[in-house]
């Protein structure tokens, strides 16, 4: 059984109301000292602990507990209390409910009495601190005993039950009780009438109620955004907090905040033009600028295949092939065959110039290794009259219009090459001699390393550098990348990147004596101003990059070796005038290619010194030659008045293709894309175009 | 100074019919066109971006839209869409 009484102390709580009067409810009646155990038991858990915290409550109950504390017990306890609260100035309504809550707990035995009550509540009193709120407090639910809240005893009984007689008696009792009730003196019906109150009405009025429509977007990515907002502020705040104190810091970064704002609508444009993110928005929307008017031109250096001309293309071989096909005594169908072919023809795509470099002479011209669309460009004069400030800008295919770096020299470039190691390495050779590595990844516009300072650098102007990978396993050294130069002081110099640009000379080119025999008598010989050959061009051999070529202004090419650098190997006497490029097949390695201001562009054969071809259509100095990277037999040469394309498998005394430039405007290099079929041609006037080579037939044989 | 020439480059293109930076709110910051044309394109535009955003990213949160292309019989509009800035260009690009 329950056994849960509590008895409040009337004598020391007193509730209070609004005004301070005294609304200490009277108790209904006052329980003897000694109670007895068919006292009622009064739960009075009303006004009397309004004052008392919920702990407290359960505190006390738990002292009082003959079994443990039910938290179930609680339950009708709270709906009381909960009711008590909101009843707490009326004292009836609370008698009334107490008395409701009595009525169970009447059934149940009490044994508490007063005084001890009274003492233990004392007791509990003093012992509760603001810990004992605070603390947890354990609450065991278990189950109760079934309380009874209403109790409604049936009205029928089943006839076979035992007191069905007695039952049945009264009830016959019963209706000959109401027979006899109608004329019966015992029985008097009367009326009454109750006065009733007048009704009044009574009308409230109240501020209007706002209604305010409310609508919110729930999108999978403002969900997203809010939790990663909370995760980030959360974190942020975290880590405020454990800075300092946790009030302050709030404070401090309100105050922030608010400062930041205020500074964000002062600066708000002007932060937004020079924010990074603004600078690359522009940078791209350049770049699609440029797509949309270049897309044809640039599709056509894809060899993507344009709309409309496919079809036609076809459709002229199939017609070839049947005129072919039907009859070969007919000449006429063969001839009209053949007059669809088209020649192979350079088309002009577009050019790469912009305000800079117009008027500057091109140089020179390289890919980069690694991005075959960036394209390194020198700009600096030949002559030595005309020396101005040179330029070297890297073009990407992307802005034909822009350069993507302009790199500002105070000399004219002569000389460019892209590292292989490191793509992003660019040496440049200029005028004066010197040799400077540009690092083309960031946007700095001073060179990483520049040649001025170092002891042996180049008296004359650097005619053309080059890196390459050389195995220097003699030296320890890992195979590495070297940079080479060759300059008019006479000396091919290899840099090292060490501490700074350090060099070596791997060559000094000595004027050799001509063929004819000195008679060793002779006291004359021929005055030499310096013993050292300015040397103008160089190449490496593509399989041995021990062995390398170098072209000097006197006309010779001389073999060399890495490892020898006293001797030549081989001496190629021929041209008669500076050699300005000399190349390597690549292809076939034992064919070489040279060209010179004699108007002629010669072929040798690395084990003859005497030339296989001579090439000379032409009375202009040829300023540059190149090999096709496709075909063993196609190679360009550019001189001052057209640019030729030459093809050995079709003819060896003419060129292919020649193109004229415009007027006044004198072709300087040449550079073949690597990619597909086109290519670059800088001219004297500070423009390269690109032009693509169409119809050339595809020919990869080597030269036998 | 790089973000002044650049702009300026990019008006100066072929083709180019005018160019608007409009920030968050609306006001334009810099533009090559009247104002009532410069204000409806910035109006228009931040709403199309807006829908073309909240497209992207409901697809994929993770995602988000980098740049807009509207292509019509007449010109080309480009729009490339920040928090804090919209940067307009419209461009003719045939001739």
């Amino acid at each position: 059984t329950l056994d849960k009484i509590i008895y409040c102390c009337y004598l020391n709580i007193q509730v209070f109301d609004e005004q301070g009067k005294d609304v200490t409810p009277r108790p209904l009646y006052r329980p003897e000292p000694n109670a007895s155990l068919h006292k009622q038991s009064k739960i009075l858990s009303t006004q009397d602990f309004s004052g008392a915290t919920g702990s407290d409550f359960l505190s006390s109950l738990s002292t009082h507990q003959t079994s443990g504390i039910n938290a179930s017990l609680v339950g009708p306890f709270s709906r009381t209390y909960g009711s008590s609260s909101i009843s707490k100035s009326t004292i009836s309504t609370t008698e009334s409910m107490a008395d409701e809550i009595v009525e169970p707990g009447s059934r149940r035995d009490t044994a508490i009495s007063l005084s001890d009550v009274q003492v233990r509540r004392d007791e509990i009193r003093e012992q509760l601190t603001k810990e004992d709120i605070d603390r947890r407090v354990d609450i065991y639910l278990t189950e109760t005993e079934t309380i009874w809240l209403l109790d409604m005893p049936t009205v029928m009984v089943s006839v076979e039950s035992e007191d069905a007689e007695k039952l049945q008696e009264r009830n016959k009792i019963y209706i000959e009780l109401c027979k006899n009730k109608a004329g019966n003196d015992c029985f008097v019906e009367r009326m009454m009438q109750t006065l009733n109150g007048a009704p009044k009405n009574k009308e409230m009025q109240c501020d209007k109620i706002l209604m305010e429509d409310k609508g919110m977007m729930a999108t999978s990515w403002d969900l997203y955004d809010s939790f990663n907002a909370l995760e980030t502020t959360l974190t942020s705040s975290i880590t405020e907090r454990s800075k300092s104190i946790a009030s302050s810091s709030i404070i401090d970064l309100e105050s922030v905040i608010l400062a930041r704002i205020h500074e964000e609508e002062e600066d708000h444009s002007e932060a937004i033009l020079k924010s990074e993110k603004f600078q690359q928005d522009l940078f791209f929307m350049e770049r699609v600028l440029m797509e949309n008017v270049f897309q044809p031109k640039l599709a056509a250096y894809r060899q993507l295949p344009e709309e409309g001309e496919e079809g036609e293309e076809e459709e002229e071989e199939e017609e070839e092939q049947k005129e072919t096909a039907v009859s070969s005594s007919i000449l006429l169908d063969l001839s009209e065959a053949q007059e669809e072919i088209l020649p192979p023809s350079l088309e002009r795509l577009w050019s790469y110039t912009c305000e800079w470099s117009d008027g500057h002479n091109v140089s020179s011209m390289a890919w980069n290794k690694l991005n075959p669309d960036l394209l390194a460009v020198g700009y600096g004069q030949f002559g030595f009259k005309e020396q101005k400030k040179g330029l070297a800008c890297c073009w990407s295919l992307k802005n034909p219009m822009w350069p993507e770096r302009i790199y500002q020299c105070d000399h004219g470039v002569t000389a460019l090459d892209f590292s292989l190691a490191n793509p992003n390495l660019l040496a440049v050779g200029m005028y004066n001699g010197t040799v400077a590595v540009y690092n083309v990844q960031t946007h700095n516009t001073t060179a990483v390393l520049d040649s001025s300072e170092s002891f042996d650098k180049h008296i004359g102007p650097v005619w053309q550098v080059k890196w390459i990978e050389q195995d220097r396993g003699t030296t320890g050294d890992d195979k590495g990348e070297i940079l080479i130069s060759v300059s008019a002081d006479g000396r091919i110099t290899k840099w090292l990147i060490r501490k700074g640009l350090g060099c070596t000379d791997l060559m000094k080119l000595k004027r050799t004596a001509s063929e004819r025999k000195k008679l060793t008598g002779e006291k004359k010989s021929e005055a030499l101003i310096s013993r050292q050959a300015p040397g103008m061009c160089f190449d490496f051999h593509p399989r041995d990059t021990n062995i390398y070529l170098a072209g000097t202004e006197e006309g010779h090419i001389h073999k060399c070796s890495c490892s020898y650098n006293e001797q030549f190997l081989e001496t190629y006497r021929a041209h008669k005038g500076p050699v300005y490029k000399i190349a390597w097949n690549p292809f076939s390695t034992d064919m070489f290619l040279s060209c010179s201001a004699d108007w002629s562009i010669i072929l040798w054969r690395q084990d003859s010194v005497r030339p296989i071809l001579t090439f000379s259509s032409t009375t202009n100095v040829v300023h540059d030659i190149m090999w096709s990277p496709k075909s063993a037999f196609v190679f360009a040469a550019v001189n001052e008045g057209q640019v030729e394309i030459w093809d050995l498998s079709v003819s060896t005394l003419d060129p292919l293709i020649v193109t004229f430039p415009n007027p006044g405007v004198k072709f300087t290099t040449v550079l073949f894309a690597r990619n597909t079929d086109c290519i670059l041609i800088g001219d004297s006037n500070g423009t390269v175009s690109v032009y693509e080579l169409r119809n050339m037939i595809a020919s990869d044989s080597n030269k036998v | 100074a790089e973000v002044e020439e650049t702009l300026k480059r990019i008006q100066a293109h072929k083709g180019v019919i005018g160019t608007i930076v409009v920030n968050a709110e609306g006001i334009p910051i810099r533009t090559t066109l009247d104002n009532s044309t410069t204000v409806q394109y910035a109006g228009l535009l931040h709403q199309l971006t807006m829908k073309a955003r909240s497209t992207v990213r409901d697809i994929d949160p993770q995602n988000d839209l980098t740049f807009l292309r509207i292509r019509s019989k007449k010109h080309e509009i480009m729009v490339a869409p920040d928090k804090e800035y919209l940067l307009i260009v419209i461009q003719n690009p045939c001739e």
